[in-house]
């Protein structure tokens, strides 16, 4: 042992890891197994795909934009229809709104499954990650009788909805919440019932209702920390202005909070999703819209399952968006992991991780750094692909 | 039951040697099987054990930069032979023991933990971080678990009086089941032998999401392959000893089969139960109620032998 000070030891998590699902870097300095400092390194999968809806028109960029993410894909097309509408001046017709929020809830429910499990497997609970997973398959399955797909259901049109919803459908949807409310029920038990999972999630990575706000948090990873942030209910869009839901907040802040959070707006879910299908308006599915928008800006916002979704976009007047801008909730809630990293062992690190629910490949922006020292020089598609095929030689 | 066979048979191919690794990787798909079960899952089958271990003898073995190479190839060796050497005292499959001396018992132990051992050092040796943090974390666990281990097999030993494996299944054979005798020790054991497996939720050593691979993360093909092949024996003889002592002996094959696949069953619902512990947990569950636990039982069977004789 020498007395020079100590070096750092630091255990990274990723690109390549398997606690990630998506690349994303992690470095964690350790003194033993305690986290003494944490550093986020983000975009290993930035796609460019805000530059590529620049070169489509306003239907290209619907679909292209709902494969912006894997979970949450009809909630990214979701908000960007509405901000084209309201561009344009064009009000879906109320039945296509309904069929909006109903998508955008069943898409809620198998995307905190989703969670549950991920969740469940970083502890290595792996029964309850395997459970969940094979109770989300219904809500797959429900998706995919309603729209033909299980993953892009592509249920929004500019100006209405694409699919309608029948009776037996309807009846079918019924059924199947009844059964996910019970299974939802067993599972709210277990997480806040099972000794061990508790000793993983009780007290750990508390986040303070201040810091949440300080640090501007979004999503189920603030309500559970008490913060009344959602946009379903401060600021109602589509359905939503017909049709309310509740806040589901608590007031603990750890990752035992979210889990109940995410399970209790599970359960507000399945109750919203009854109402809005007893309660479905009659009518046309879509209005008519017109190809050019015309010019202007607008920033729509919604409630992804993760948190609030941020649109800007700005058009031109022509078939073509001048500039989307998309901000994904996971991109505010980094902060709130290297926040209340420090002090926890290294085993409590993959599950504060996966905590905020974290989509790495919808977050990924370039950011361009102009230097003095060192000049930026941009590249044509031929001089990188050059650069590749000699990099990699 | 006595085997009249060549002493090399005995140790080589049976029971020891290669059908011990065969029954081992049989027990592993077992499983792995069961806990896929009882997860929902379909699980891998009957010779997914076996493909993977032909796979990775056949594959090139990486050594890193920056280790120690000698110790690096001969780390898995050395477990192998451990586990394997450990099997040759115990009786296996209702076969006396190959080989047998009062206090052999101390020996197997300290046998078996000569995997954890190696494990604990092939960390050490490379340098990736992965491989530090898994071995402190396996180490971490050997003392925690070994103690309270070791006091729950030597229960039957107290009660048997004798330090020879064989004697104390003779014992154990002739007597209640020690189960009903020493529940708490049992238990204990039960526990204990998880831990020493590294099974969930002890897998701290190797866990996926936080280390990847743990110690053993920088080890490839053939030494990875003798490290679960060891891995596996080491289960057998683990759970035949567990057996032995508190489910009443084994006699023959049949019993073996029997008892010891009705102790898997247990295994394999506590290893699908349970979320992972951490490090620190582990510890705190062994020195706070295992080791505690393990002494009373301790104290128990003195005051139990002691009364018994004054009441003679």
């Amino acid at each position: 042992m020498t007395d020079s000070p100590r070096e750092k030891f630091i255990v990274p998590i990723g690109p390549q890891h398997p606690a990630l699902k998506e690349p994303g870097n992690f470095e964690f300095t350790v003194d033993g197994e305690i986290v003494t400092d944490a550093a986020v390194r983000l975009g290993f999968v930035h796609r460019g795909i805000e530059k590529a809806c620049e070169t489509r028109n306003y239907t290209q960029d619907l679909y292209l934009l709902e494969r912006v993410c894997g979970i949450c894909s009809h909630i990214h097309a979701t908000a960007f229809v509405l901000g084209v509408e309201k561009l344009a001046g064009v009000q879906a017709p109320p039945r296509a709104e309904a069929i909006r929020v109903l998508a955008a809830e069943l898409e809620r429910i198998h995307s905190h499954f989703l969670w549950l499990g991920v969740a469940a497997h970083e502890a290595g609970f792996d029964t309850l990650f395997m459970y969940t997973w094979r109770d989300r398959e219904v809500v797959m399955d429900l998706l995919e009788s309603l729209s033909g797909s299980r993953v892009h259901y592509s249920v929004n049109v500019l100006g209405g909805v694409k699919i309608d919803l029948s009776q037996k459908i309807s009846d079918q949807i019924k059924k199947e919440m009844d059964f996910l409310e019970e299974r939802t029920h067993y599972y709210m038990k277990v997480v806040t019932t099972d000794d061990t999972f508790i000793g993983r999630t009780r007290g750990i990575g508390k986040l303070s209702k201040e810091r949440a706000e300080l640090l501007g948090g979004v999503g189920p990873t603030v309500r559970a920390s008490g913060v009344k942030r959602d946009v379903r209910v401060i600021a109602p869009y589509s359905g939503y202005k017909d049709f309310s839901i509740q806040v589901i907040t608590d007031d603990e802040g750890d990752l035992e909070a979210r889990f109940v959070v995410r399970i209790k707006e599970l359960l507000e879910a399945y109750r919203f999703i009854r109402v809005v299908l007893d309660q479905l308006p009659p009518g046309e599915l879509t209005t008519r819209i017109k190809r050019k928008i015309p010019e202007g800006e607008v920033i729509s916002r919604v409630e992804a399952p993760r948190g609030e979704l941020f649109y800007f976009i700005q058009s031109n007047g022509t078939e073509m968006p001048a500039r989307v801008k998309v901000r994904t909730p996971s991109l505010c809630n980094w902060g709130t992991i290297t926040d209340v990293a420090v002090g926890h062992k290294l085993a409590d690190m993959p599950m504060l991780l996966v905590g905020i629910d974290p989509c790495f490949s919808c977050n990924d922006r370039m950011v361009e750094i102009k230097s003095q020292s060192t000049p930026s020089h941009i590249m044509s598609w031929e001089s990188l692909r050059k650069y590749g095929i000699e990099y990699y030689k | 039951m006595n085997l009249s066979l060549h002493p090399l048979i005995l140790l080589l191919i049976f029971p020891g040697g290669l059908f011990l690794m065969n029954i081992g990787l049989l027990y592993e798909w077992i499983d792995r099987k069961l806990v896929a079960r009882y997860q929902n899952r379909v699980g891998p089958r009957w010779f997914q054990p076996l493909a993977d271990t032909i796979k990775l003898l056949a594959k090139e073995e990486i050594i890193p930069q920056g280790v120690h190479k000698g110790l690096f190839l001969a780390l898995p060796v050395i477990a192998i032979t451990g586990a394997l050497t450990a099997a040759v005292y115990v009786p296996l499959f209702g076969f006396r023991a190959v080989y047998s001396f009062e206090g052999d018992l101390i020996v197997v132990l300290y046998l078996l933990s000569m995997m954890t051992l190696c494990i604990g050092l092939a960390g050490a040796n490379t340098l990736s971080r992965f491989t530090i943090v898994g071995a402190t974390r396996a180490l971490t666990q050997m003392f925690s678990y070994e103690a309270p281990f070791l006091l729950a097999l030597l229960g039957p030993a107290m009660a048997a009086g004798s330090w020879n494996i064989g004697k104390i299944t003779a014992y154990a054979s002739n007597n209640l089941w020690l189960i009903l005798a020493q529940p708490i020790g049992f238990v204990v054991a039960l526990v204990g032998l998880m831990g020493k497996l590294e099974l969930p939720p002890f897998d701290a050593p190797e866990a996926e999401t936080e280390i990847v691979a743990g110690a053993l993360t920088e080890y490839s093909g053939r030494g990875l392959a003798l490290f679960r092949i060891g891995k596996n024996v080491e289960f057998v003889v683990g759970i035949t000893l567990v057996v032995l002592f508190y489910l009443g002996g084994i006699a023959n094959p049949i019993e073996f089969i029997l008892k010891t696949a009705g102790l898997l069953i247990v295994i394999t619902a506590l290893q699908s139960l349970f979320a992972r512990l951490r490090i620190d947990q582990t510890v705190g569950l062994w020195w706070r109620l295992g080791a505690l636990m393990a002494l009373l039982q301790l104290l128990a069977i003195i005051i139990g032998k002691y009364l018994g004789e004054f009441l003679r």
